[in-house]
């Protein structure tokens, strides 16, 4: 089983990215499974069209431990395993607490051994805030973190500290850091920008995904590129780039 | 775990599972550290410790304070604990958690990782956080030593006559006014039956004789905290467990148990269904001596410490005090510690046994030796 967790500035594209990643990577016969790790609970919106999911975190206030796994998870687009962890009441509480609470249920729900996916995508908000964001990363969770960034300076900013934050924990047995995918928002010379930032966290840009229109036409029908326009240009780009981490990931 | 079954309102609560880790390890030449600003350890040793003053033992605070949990000052505990433990040179280290450090997500598997490659020393870093009781704690902690120390010895040699390792006591289930009088009773009852003990995880012994458990024919199970590291002898090793506390009425069988597992290398449980008694007597306390001592005295048992469901033969995992206390009216007897006797009604007679993991110190000292007597006619 291979665990990736996706970092990166709060809407720069991550759920974009990982929901059609795991399209790409479901139709080549893998089971996916996607953990959106934002107390929104919007990762896997493009998985499942209109229909909305009870939160892991949702259920624990709702039924205490009074429910089973499968109704911690839905079916999405290509067969994609869809779960949201949720998060405590707006403005109260603790949402990266949360987050391990809600990563720790699952275990304990047994969900990597019943549903047994072949690839499980961490999908997690914005930065390493606190503790509880670095969950996905920590032993026993992802395998690699992959930080997704467009050459705009606050999400460089963003990729640095998590990239930090990765090298910080280096002691630990953590994630290590697989690599940037590049979402092209055409600022002036991205890929230099995200190349220049790669070379001081020692890492390497392992996806480049064109700004495209395609990308919000499919988003209009509450879908995934790869799913809605299999034919498209930018289809080809995210199996590219689900090959692409699959193969960074000796997988 | 609902919040309604957390509810105390006249009963006191058990340990918490950090006492339960520390109870544990405390005489094996480990340094153990509560990451806690202060509070668990006076908890600890006031009420949950009763060898505190009579041996020594590396037994820490790490002080958090608030600035260190807001800005999740890893580094300070790392540091500290890596600068006492070269002054003190302890054979292993453990840090457990405790509520604060729940709040702000401290990785302790991390933490300990750091700390071992810093020290080069054994380090367990343990996910306790005060919510459970002390059973969870010690269950942690033997399962740890398990893992980890037991491996010292490949392959498996097995000792000439019949041995066991006695996995789970500590003072918080044998207590006493000497709490070693229940251990020295079970490897009399044990010797006398052609039984030799190779180690008691962790009363009255090394952690030298711990590593050597592999050379035991059999672990027997005094209480829950024991049976996960007997699982894992039993899948590293192929040793068997026998479940079952050591009480006068109940010996017989557990030896008879234990012969037939070193035969045949099964697991057993010693204590069986008895409902053979002239009156209706409930048992509450830790799921193996309460299981135990229901099966000598035909009695039900109510379990709200940790325990599995599959263990169960007397009894029903049940807590929370409205829980309990409609349990215990359709009794004519309750059995149990002396802190229980608010739930219990007029017309029900009570007997106190006093149970140093939920009353602490306060009674432990007229706490029976169950091995060789049961000091109650009911």
């Amino acid at each position: 089983m291979l665990k990736i967790a996706v970092y990166g500035k709060g809407g720069i594209g991550k759920s974009t990215t990982v929901s059609n990643v795991a399209v790409a990577m479901a139709q080549k016969g893998l089971k996916v499974m996607q953990i959106g790790c934002d107390p929104k609970a919007d990762s896997t919106m493009l998985l499942r069209g209109e229909k909305d999911i009870p939160t892991v975190l949702g259920l624990v206030r709702e039924l205490k431990n009074d429910f089973s796994l499968e109704q911690m998870a839905a079916v999405g687009e290509g067969g994609v395993i869809c779960v949201e962890a949720g998060g405590p009441t707006p403005g109260m509480g603790c949402a990266g607490r949360g987050i391990i609470a809600a990563l720790e249920k699952l275990e304990e729900k047994g969900a990597y051994e019943k549903f047994s996916p072949d690839v499980v995508l961490y999908d997690v908000l914005g930065d390493v805030v606190c503790g509880g964001f670095s969950m996905p990363m920590r032993s026993g969770y992802a395998d690699a973190v992959f930080i997704v960034t467009s050459g705009e300076n606050m999400a460089l900013h963003a990729a640095e500290n998590i990239a930090a934050a990765i090298e910080n924990f280096r002691g630990r047995g953590y994630a290590r850091l697989g690599g940037v995918i590049l979402n092209r928002r055409n600022v002036k010379n991205e890929h230099e920008k995200v190349a220049e930032m790669c070379k001081k966290a020692n890492t390497k840009i392992v996806g480049d995904l064109p700004r495209s229109d395609t990308v919000t036409e499919a988003e209009e029908l509450c879908r995934t590129v790869v799913a809605a326009f299999p034919e498209s240009e930018m289809a080809k780009c995210y199996r590219a780039l689900a090959d692409d981490l699959l193969a960074e990931c000796g997988f | 775990m609902a919040y309604a079954e957390q509810i105390a309102k006249s009963l006191s609560t058990y340990a918490a599972d950090s006492s339960g880790v520390c109870s544990a390890l405390f005489e094996l030449g480990g340094m153990v550290v509560m990451h806690d600003a202060s509070g668990c350890n006076s908890t600890y040793s006031t009420h949950d410790e009763p060898r505190w003053y009579d041996f020594d033992s590396y037994i820490f605070i790490s002080g958090l304070t608030e600035n260190e949990a807001i800005m999740g000052d890893d580094e300070k505990l790392i540091s500290d604990v890596t600068d006492a433990a070269k002054q003190l040179s302890p054979s292993f280290i453990a840090v457990t958690g405790t509520p604060i450090p729940m709040m702000t997500g401290t990785d302790f598997a991390a933490v300990a990782k750091e700390i071992e490659s810093r020290t080069g020393l054994p380090t367990f870093g343990f996910d306790t956080n005060g919510m459970n009781t002390y059973v969870s704690g010690v269950e942690m902690a033997y399962a740890s030593l398990a893992e980890r120390f037991t491996k010292y010895m490949r392959p498996r040699e097995k000792t000439k006559e019949p041995s066991v390792n006695i996995l789970g006591a500590t003072p918080l289930d044998f207590s006493g006014e000497d709490c070693y009088t229940q251990i020295h009773s079970m490897r009399k009852m044990l010797g006398e039956n052609g039984i030799t003990v190779q180690s008691v995880w962790a009363m009255g012994d090394t952690l030298q004789n711990i590593m050597n458990s592999s050379s035991a024919w059999a672990n027997l199970v005094v209480s829950y905290g024991g049976l996960k590291a007997a699982k894992i002898m039993q899948r590293e090793y192929g040793i068997p467990y026998v479940v079952g506390r050591p009480i006068k009425g109940l010996n017989e069988a557990i030896v008879a148990a234990l012969h037939k597992s070193f035969k045949d290398d099964e697991n057993r449980i010693a204590y069986e269904k008895n409902t053979h008694a002239d009156k209706k007597i409930l048992l509450i306390g830790e799921g193996v001596t309460s299981e135990s001592l229901a099966c000598v005295l035909g009695a039900d048992a109510v379990i709200p410490t940790e325990f599995d469901s599959e263990l169960l033969r007397n009894g029903t995992l049940a807590r929370g005090e409205e829980s309990l206390r409609n349990i215990a009216q359709n009794y004519d007897v309750l059995i149990a510690d002396p802190l229980y006797q608010p739930i219990v009604q007029s017309c029900t007679k009570f007997i106190p046994l006093p149970h140093e993991g939920f009353s602490g110190r306060m009674f432990s000292a007229q706490a029976p030796d169950l091995v060789t007597e049961i000091p109650f006619k009911i």
